[in-house]
């Protein structure tokens, strides 16, 4: 902490300037500072008095140990909330809370879920558009004490005239254009433009590539979208898959220019241009930038040297090269005396992975490295390490040990977020459980994302689902059918929707472990989810069902479901419905027909025959013996299998034949179809 | 490069072997061949010393002959005649009365088993070292044809001279010779100072030896003889340093060239490394040279992980074991733990752009959804929309708070002031006063400033009410 009396007038005045910068958006975030402040000062103070009594106690009685009590205990404002949020659990029967207030808007399935609560967010940011477009609308103030973040933030220009007021507030305000136009113009006109301002407005056109950046209305939910694609991209090919997004680095643009027109340059200039310069993927012209600061006898700050690492795998191709690299870049930060942080060796890390077998003692090294400065590393770090380590499922040559050795010593770690990438730690640690298929560090991981406020390092909602449907499909291979549904149930619905993976994994789990008199409630949740139209698992579901026989309960219950699947066939839907297959038939009229029920199984065979789809021999066969008591429907049976060409008809006829009490009528309509069909031969 | 330098310095080392062997009559014949040896081994030092540095200290025992069926015979024979010259030599230097208490070798365990430990290695190393210090004091050598490679050999006074004769002859390549009379003056160090008896020192602390004072008269002396490359070899620490005439020559040559700014930083760089080299020749490598350059002597061979990159640490020998912990493994030892004052440096600069832009996206990306009803209340204690709990009806009021509450009922006093002291006017005032003080909708500011209303509104009028003599009656 910085002593506040000595630098008060400083920090509070980058503070407003920061606030500026920021704008609206940047409100929460900056209360989150404050609150943090508020934290570490009243922790201090706190210390501070309770030493001082200590002392005082200790003189009154010094042989007993002294209890404290503190004579008045200031509380956060969020003390008592925080306290009643603990005594709350999950409820894993119930949606999550963000979906509560309306019952209509339950999301089933993932999609749906999603859905909701964009469009929750997207309402949000949509009103908070109208607001802050239409000012004029939204004067009135009729809260006491006054609520800020509840008014309309400025987000048009006001200041129409050439001053450095009207450059501040296009800088506060990120019109990178305007900025710059209004920046000449001073220029132009001779008026003196403050060093801090040309420092802001530098930065502000280096951080967005001299391009206006993305529409301050656009709601906050897209952002975060957009930014977690990114990631997605990033991660699935490595490869300048965020120069295309962010934009290239435009030769002499307009950052060069003012660069130049500079009357000095200070390290934090060279700063905002190479930091500027690898985000949009200028690499190369980075460094010379970096030999030119050198030249000029200034020394880098933290920040280049971690845009400079980053940039690293850009200009080297061998993988000792890049290795090499990296070192000497960090030679030279501790030769300039230079401390790293956090992100300087998550930044290591993260080009480490792409530097193949060689990185790993390295990556080891880092880490220790790390501990040896005191920089705690992040879930980023070790995501990174994993990485490194675990190179495309090679996991077979080097077993867990790194993971679990990391597990152990991160078992009871609290983090918060520190680094964008954090996010992906449990995805990809769960990822490494399943491909070695361990269970113990599975349940490891698990426990890791219970602990503290771990949880909210899960990501959004497609890293969440990923994460868990990477541990439930651990589960179904590897534990008992029993314990995998104790967490089915207990994920469910509240934290997973399972995607039709997830589901063929469970019932591959029900199968090995016999127990497939569960499958009526398995379809039920299938129906419930969504996919009751996707084909193939419907399909599993119906031929494990069908597969053997079982007892008549089951099979009774099994019949039911087996109706309420052809109702999911039958339901006029304005989705591109299941389409009745051969075997799908074949399982439900098998279903039906252990069952005892003949008049649906007779519809289903009728089916059969709008659908066009033949009927094997073997379910004729069965058809035949269990309608023992109905010749009627047994030279139905046969005249549609006639109808249908099979080569059993004869076979057919003649069971039936014998084995049927059959009218005169009939008698001759079965010899004609068994002469017929040998005629036909 | 050195790899192949190496080998051939082994066989050298080998033979020297071999002539160690024979009868101690023939060690004169010895050193000429060794001495070969080491002219090879300085080469590849002055390139790529400091890699080679890195190498030695991160490699693991080197395999030390290669031929495994010979290894133990071999040793045994460097063994037994290396001891004997040892003994010969410990005489001689008793002789000569030069160094003053050689150590004595541990003889009985390098025969056992000088194949594996490394400790045994360094004993013939340091009866070499004996050798060379004995060498030094000038016991008059035949003088060989290849002077040059002896003079580190020789006395400091000596090696002046021979320099001086030297440098019209390696003229052409004047860097490479600063470099080997570098390289030589380290070894001239590091052997003087063996020869007093100092065990080799442990290679993983590169702890810079305080250089000796009878040094700084060679130093003054390279100086002068290499003006350009060493100007700034004075040991400044703060490499980035240029003079200023040196950016106006790289300037000016650079100007020449198509692309000048570009050539111009290029140069500029260049002539930084080069400052650089001698500096680190001169400080913390001078130990590990001089290690390397003596264990050469007694052939000791290449190890072969020296053709690995320098960076194959083997995870293995990095305790495999795992008794050790994830984050105690050895590490970069690169930097060194920040000191309060510098880590204070960084926090007082204020936030920028990209610090905020950071920080909104580590907010992004974390999920802040609130998982109950409670949560969703600290978001909006946090944002400010709820009562903070404990619950405090004054809370917004703190401009409020610092006005004692007599200001607010006690506003007789505002009448002193503008007002007639009797009359329908200060009656109409008192009782206006009267409503104020219990009106507790307003601030103590806005009933001063509605008294003053009427302070002004009273004077304007007060022609109007005089003639109406209702002003004090």
């Amino acid at each position: 902490m910085v002593s506040p009396s000595h630098n008060a007038p400083g920090l509070s005045k980058n503070m407003a300037a920061s606030g500026r910068h920021a704008g609206h958006y940047i409100n929460k975030n900056s209360r989150s500072l404050l609150n943090h402040l508020d934290k570490l000062l009243g922790q201090r103070g706190f210390a501070l008095s309770s030493v001082l009594r200590q002392q005082t106690a200790t003189l009154q009685n010094d042989s007993t140990e002294a209890i404290v009590i503190p004579r008045k205990k200031t509380w956060g404002k969020e003390a008592v909330l925080e306290a009643l949020a603990s005594t709350v659990n999950r409820d894993p029967t119930a949606y999550h809370y963000q979906f509560q207030d309306d019952p209509y808007l339950s999301p089933r399935t993932s999609a749906e879920s999603k859905l909701y609560s964009m469009s929750q967010e997207s309402g949000r940011a949509a009103a908070k558009y109208f607001v802050d477009m239409y000012p004029k609308y939204f004067t009135k103030d009729f809260a006491e004490p006054h609520i800020p973040c509840l008014m309309p933030a400025s987000v048009a220009l006001s200041l129409e005239e050439v001053s450095e007021e009207a450059l501040k507030e296009r800088i506060g305000l990120r019109k990178v254009g305007a900025a710059v136009e209004m920046y000449d113009q001073l220029v132009q006109a001779g008026t003196p433009i403050s060093k801090q301002m040309t420092y802001d407005l530098l930065d502000l056109i280096c951080f967005y590539g001299d391009r206006e950046p993305a529409q301050e209305g656009e709601p906050e939910a897209d952002q975060t979208e957009a930014s977690a694609e990114e990631l997605r991209r990033k991660r699935g090919r490595f490869h300048r898959a965020s120069d295309t997004l962010r934009g290239v680095w435009r030769e002499n643009n307009n950052a060069e220019r003012l660069f130049r027109l500079l009357p000095e340059r200070e390290a934090r200039c060279y700063s905002a241009v190479i930091r500027g310069m690898v985000k949009h993927g200028a690499f190369a012209k980075a460094f010379d930038m970096y030999t030119d600061m050198l030249n000029n006898r200034l020394t880098a700050d933290v920040d280049i040297f971690n845009a400079l690492i980053l940039a690293v795998p850009e200009m080297r191709e061998a993988y000792t090269e890049k290795v090499d690299f990296i070192t000497d870049l960090l030679n030279q930060m501790s030769q300039q005396k230079v401390q790293p942080n956090l992100q300087t060796f998550n930044n290591v890390l993260k080009v480490l992975r792409r530097c193949g077998a060689l990185a790993k003692s390295i990556s080891l090294q880092t880490l220790s490295e790390m501990k040896a400065l005191g920089i705690a590393p992040s879930l980023a770090s070790f995501n990174h390490l994993l990485a490194i380590f675990y190179k495309g499922g090679s996991a077979a040559d080097y077993p867990t040990d790194i993971l679990q050795e990391l597990l152990s010593e991160i078992e009871t770690t609290s983090f918060t977020c520190q680094d964008p990438e954090d996010v992906w730690f449990f995805s990809s640690a769960m990822k490494i459980c399943l491909e070695t298929k361990d269970m113990k560090l599975g349940y490891k991981v698990q426990s890791l994302v219970g602990v503290g406020d771990n949880w909210r390092l899960l990501g959004d909602s497609y890293q969440q689902g990923m994460f868990y449907y990477r541990f439930f499909s651990l589960l179904c291979l590897m534990e008992h059918v029993d314990v995998v549904l104790k967490w089915y149930h207990q994920l469910m619905p509240s934290l997973y929707y399972p995607n039709p993976q997830g589901m063929r994994d469970l019932l591959q789990a029900l199968d090995t472990e016999s127990r497939l008199e569960l499958l009526p409630s398995i379809w039920k949740d299938v129906k419930t989810l969504g996919h009751d139209n996707k084909s193939d698992l419907v399909e599993e579901l119906l031929s494990l069902m069908a597969r053997e026989k079982h007892s008549p309960e089951v099979q009774e219950s099994f019949a039911d479901c087996a109706l309420d699947i052809k109702a999911a066939f039958d339901v006029d839907r304005r989705k591109p419905s299941l389409e009745w297959s051969p075997l799908a038939l074949g399982h439900v009229t098998t279903l039906l027909l252990r069952a005892g029920r003949i008049p649906q199984a007779w519809e289903m065979m009728q089916l059969f025959k709008s659908k066009n789809r033949i009927p094997s021999e073997a379910l004729l066969e069965d058809f035949l013996s269990q309608c023992s008591g109905a010749p009627t429907t047994a030279v139905e049976l046969v005249k549609l299998s006639a109808a249908f060409c099979l080569p059993a008809t004869p076979q057919l006829a003649q069971r039936v034949l014998l084995e049927f009490d059959l009218t005169e009528d009939q008698r001759t309509t079965l010899s004609e179809l068994e002469s017929s069909w040998d005629h036909n031969e | 490069m050195y790899r192949g330098l190496l080998r051939t310095a082994r066989q050298c080392a080998f033979s020297l072997h071999q002539t160690g062997a024979l009868p101690p009559k023939c060690d004169n014949a010895a050193l000429p061949v060794f001495r070969l040896g080491r002219s090879v081994g300085i080469h590849p030092f002055n390139t790529s010393s400091t890699s080679y540095c890195e190498n030695k200290e991160n490699a693991p025992a080197p395999p030390q002959l290669k031929d495994k069926e010979d290894a133990q015979k071999d040793s045994a024979s460097l063994a037994a005649p290396t001891d004997q010259a040892k003994v010969e030599m410990t005489a001689e230097c008793e002789g000569t009365n030069l160094p003053d208490n050689v150590p004595p070798p541990p003889q009985a365990k390098d025969k056992e088993d000088a194949h594996k430990d490394s400790d045994s290695l360094a004993t013939p190393t340091d009866q070499v070292k004996v050798e060379m210090a004995a060498e030094c004091e000038g016991t008059n050598l035949p003088e060989q044809g290849e002077t040059l490679l002896k003079t580190p050999l020789k006395t400091e006074e000596g090696n002046q001279q021979k320099t001086e004769e030297r440098q019209p002859r390696v003229k052409t390549g004047k860097e490479s010779l600063l470099d080997l009379l570098v390289a030589m003056k380290v070894d001239v160090t590091t052997s003087k100072k063996r020869s007093k008896g100092t065990k080799i020192p442990a290679r993983h602390e590169p702890t810079v030896t305080p250089k000796p004072a009878a040094m700084e008269s060679t130093h003054s002396m390279f100086q002068k003889a290499t003006v350009e490359a060493s100007i700034q070899s004075d040991a400044q620490p703060s490499v980035a340093s240029l003079s200023p005439e040196l950016v106006a020559a790289a300037s000016a040559a650079a100007a020449s060239l198509p692309d000048p700014s570009r050539a111009e930083s290029e140069l500029l760089q260049q002539l930084r490394q080069h400052e650089a080299e001698p500096e680190d020749h001169k400080r913390g490598e001078a130990n590990n040279i001089g290690n390397i350059i003596a264990d050469m002597k007694v052939g000791r061979p290449a190890p072969r992980q020296h053709a690995r990159s320098s960076n194959t640490i083997h995870f293995d020998e990095d305790g495999r074991g795992y008794k050790k912990s994830l984050f105690e493994r050895k590490r970069l030892g690169i930097f060194n733990p920040a000191t309060d004052e510098e880590s204070t440096d960084a926090a007082i600069a204020g936030p920028n752009l990209w610090d905020t832009e950071f920080a909104n996206l580590l907010v992004r990306t974390a999920n802040h959804m609130p998982r109950n009803g409670f949560e969703e209340m600290i978001q909006w204690t946090r944002d400010g929309r709820l009562w903070q709990y404990p619950i405090d009806n004054e809370i917004g009021l703190e401009e409020e708070a610092a006005v004692a509450f007599h200001e607010h009922i006690f506003l007789d006093r505002h009448l002193e002031e503008g007002f007639p002291r009797q009359g329908p006017v200060r009656h109409f005032m008192e009782l206006v006063v009267a409503g104020l003080s219990r009106n507790h909708h307003l601030s103590v500011r806005q009933k001063t400033e509605h008294i003053d209303w009427y302070r002004t509104y009273f004077q304007e009028k007060e022609d109007v009410l005089k003639e109406a003599a209702a002003f004090l009656n």
